[in-house]
């Protein structure tokens, strides 16, 4: 854990939210494979076992199904589990849990269904086909669920404090890309961020670049760029897909007439195919050009540099995607 | 207890378990319950057969003595998490007979207010999970209620039912697992009806018995009859009194028979009749009530009486839940999420 929560990267951001959360209720505990004594495969609970003893700090066999069972179970009865999938890649072993069990059982019951689910995500560290994987999709399909994916440090912090506080299963997609890279700009706050409430990150007039997660960062560089030529883009930060924040998106694009979408997941079905439909439905007499997505090709994630970089999007194609659609 | 060995220990026994010196209270609480479970499923069955059903229907003929003898070890406050087998152990709770024929009808008055439907209808309130259709997707949320009652401090323990398919699936693997590593007070109780659905246990499973898989997640397993109602309640009293002292969980297999189909629908011509013969010289109901009747905990009136009220409830029952509305589709897209 941090010291100076002013130098927190995203990954300690992510640590103090946790932190605070047990800290401030007793009922919160987290569970899954070498998240004790090892400090989880990232380090996001490195001495979280010192502090808070093995009673909430649980370490488990390797065993997906089992542990994310036990936490549906742990919740429904009053506690509020953080499950950590070491990779977002393992929680296809936990799809029937999380499908059958955690999502549905609200609405067949009533009973609440506290679950927090964090799992790193993404692509970019050469990690390969099932090391890399955007899941999003799968989950934003299923009603019942909330899928959270915090792009900064500071919405890291807020929107897990939120995820742990909400009474619903909520996958919480941590991108493993941003965890060392990314830093606060200032001390990071402990105060909720509600789910369902998109950002704003950077206005503009000319077009609106919807995205989420790392792609807020391309985004942004991308717009600076585009800036010195006198292309003015809006990046919108959804943060959470499920609740989705459709007011904040329409509304920029009514400013602008002009959509883009972009995310790492594959293209086909992928969220974005959510976002530009729901632009065309509520905003379609506002729009100058057909909404663009940008995403991953329709293929799993290479391993090797060259060949990952041909398929996750790479600034040159957002850029010129941006440049085309504004001035079309 | 504490000095028991890990591994399989044959409960097997070639008469019904004695009452001894047992409540004679507690024995004619179980015989009841027996009785009206068995009156609710014949109800319930003339139900399927008269159309007033949805779908189909699944009962727990001869496993009576599973259901009420397990439940009945149990006090209130610990947890339950059933499958479709296991009305005695709903009924022993709490859950009323038109509840549950309710939820096979589609009615708002069910547990879930149509919303589910079937066999899915337990009770938070009386401490049954309500479980989906992927048995034992139970097992993980059971080692959960056992999880939160140790997190707690507190000594309640979580009883879960499957049946002799299920034991297959990664979810008991993995509940197994996680429940020894983490001394959980789990009692894992497997349902030995010889077939999931038209597979029959040759097909399932190689081991000598699902008793003996206990030792290889280092907990006590144990077989017993699943036609005897005080063996089955013995043997889980004894698991459950190990889960209350904190020394973790137990695998318990009950055997019997499953004697009607998979469902009503299903005829289960592929059932060998030799099982039929065999099983039908031991009705867990039947053999319970003479046990009681030669101790003299019952007399033949007395039982007689029992059966009658139990029909008459069952009766009652099937009027009430056809009296009750269906649900309204205005407030389908709500409670998706909780407040």
């Amino acid at each position: 854990m941090p010291t100076d929560s002013g130098t927190a990267t995203y990954l300690e951001a992510v640590g103090l939210a946790l932190d605070a959360e047990m800290d401030r209720d007793p009922d919160v505990f987290i569970i899954g494979e070498d998240v004790g004594q090892f400090g989880g495969a990232f380090k996001v609970t490195k001495g979280f076992l010192d502090k808070f003893g093995p009673r909430r700090v649980v370490d488990t066999p390797i065993a997906e199904t089992g542990f994310t069972g036990l936490a549906a179970g742990a919740a429904l009865v009053g506690l509020r589990p953080v499950v950590e999938f070491q990779f977002a890649d393992f929680i296809s072993c936990a799809f029937d849990p999380i499908i059958n069990v955690l999502a549905r059982h609200h609405w067949r019951t009533g009973d609440p269904m506290p679950v927090t689910m964090r799992a790193p995500f993404g692509g970019r560290l050469r990690a390969g086909p099932t090391h890399s994987q955007s899941v999003e999709s799968y989950f934003a399909h299923v009603p019942g669920l909330k899928i959270v994916m915090p792009g900064t440090p500071e919405d890291a912090a807020g929107l897990l404090i939120s995820s742990i506080r909400d009474n619903n299963p909520t996958l919480y997609l941590e991108n493993k890309y941003l965890y060392r890279r990314l830093k606060a700009k200032g001390p990071i706050s402990l105060d909720p961020i509600p789910l369902g409430v998109a950002k704003v990150v950077r206005e503009g007039r000319d077009v609106t670049l919807v995205t989420y997660s790392a792609g807020v960062h391309q985004g942004l560089e991308i717009a600076e760029e585009l800036d010195k030529d006198g292309i003015s883009v809006e990046v919108v930060d959804v943060r959470t897909l499920v609740p989705l924040d459709v007011e904040t998106i329409v509304n920029s694009v009514k400013k602008t007439s002009r959509a883009v979408v972009l995310h790492e997941a594959a293209k086909r079905l992928g969220y974005g195919a959510e976002i530009a439909a729901t632009i065309q439905e509520e905003a379609f007499w506002h729009l100058d050009q057909p909404v663009v997505r940008i995403a991953a090709l329709n293929t799993p994630t290479p391993t090797s540099p060259p060949l990952e970089d041909a398929v996750i999007p790479q600034p040159a194609q957002i850029a010129e995607t941006l440049r085309k659609v504004a001035r079309a | 207890m504490a000095t028991r060995t890990t591994g399989t220990r044959s409960r097997r026994k070639p008469a019904a378990t004695a009452v001894g010196d047992r409540d004679p209270d507690l024995l004619r609480r179980i015989h009841k319950f027996m009785v009206l479970t068995r009156a609710v499923e014949d109800r319930m069955v003339a139900m399927y057969k008269g159309g007033d059903l949805l779908g189909s229907l699944y009962t727990g003929h001869w496993h009576e003595a599973i259901s009420v003898g397990a439940a009945s070890a149990l006090r209130p406050d610990d947890y339950l998490a059933p499958i479709h087998r296991d009305l005695g152990a709903h009924l022993w709770r709490g859950m009323e007979p038109w509840q549950v024929m309710a939820s096979f009808m589609g009615k708002a008055t069910s547990p879930t207010g149509g919303r589910d439907g079937t066999l899915h209808y337990g009770r938070l309130d009386l401490n049954i999970y309500n479980l989906p259709s992927h048995i034992p997707a139970n097992f993980p949320v059971a080692t959960g209620m056992a999880f939160a009652a140790k997190y707690r401090g507190e000594d309640r323990v979580c009883l879960a039912f499957c049946g002799d398919g299920s034991t297959s699936r990664a979810d008991f693997h993995e509940s197994l697992t996680i429940a020894s590593v983490q001394k959980l007070p789990n009692i894992f109780f497997i349902e030995n009806n010889q077939y999931a659905y038209s597979t029959p246990l040759r097909l399932t499973s190689a081991s000598e018995s699902f008793a003996a898989k206990a030792a290889a997640y280092g907990m006590p397993g144990v077989k017993v009859d699943g036609t005897d109602a005080l063996a089955v309640h013995d043997a889980t009293a004894e698991a459950v009194a190990r889960a209350r002292a904190g020394e973790g969980p137990s695998l318990i297999e009950g055997v019997t028979m499953r004697m009607h189909g998979h469902a009503e629908h299903d005829p289960a011509d592929y059932v060998l009749k030799e099982l039929y013969e065999e099983y039908s010289k031991k009705d867990p109901v039947e053999l319970f009530e003479n046990v009681l009747i030669e101790a003299g905990v019952l007399d033949v009136d007395a039982a007689k009486q029992v059966r009658e009220d139990a029909r008459q409830y069952a009766i009652a029952a099937r009027r009430k839940a056809l009296a009750d509305p269906m649900p309204d589709p205005g407030d389908i897209e709500d409670g998706v999420y909780a407040d």
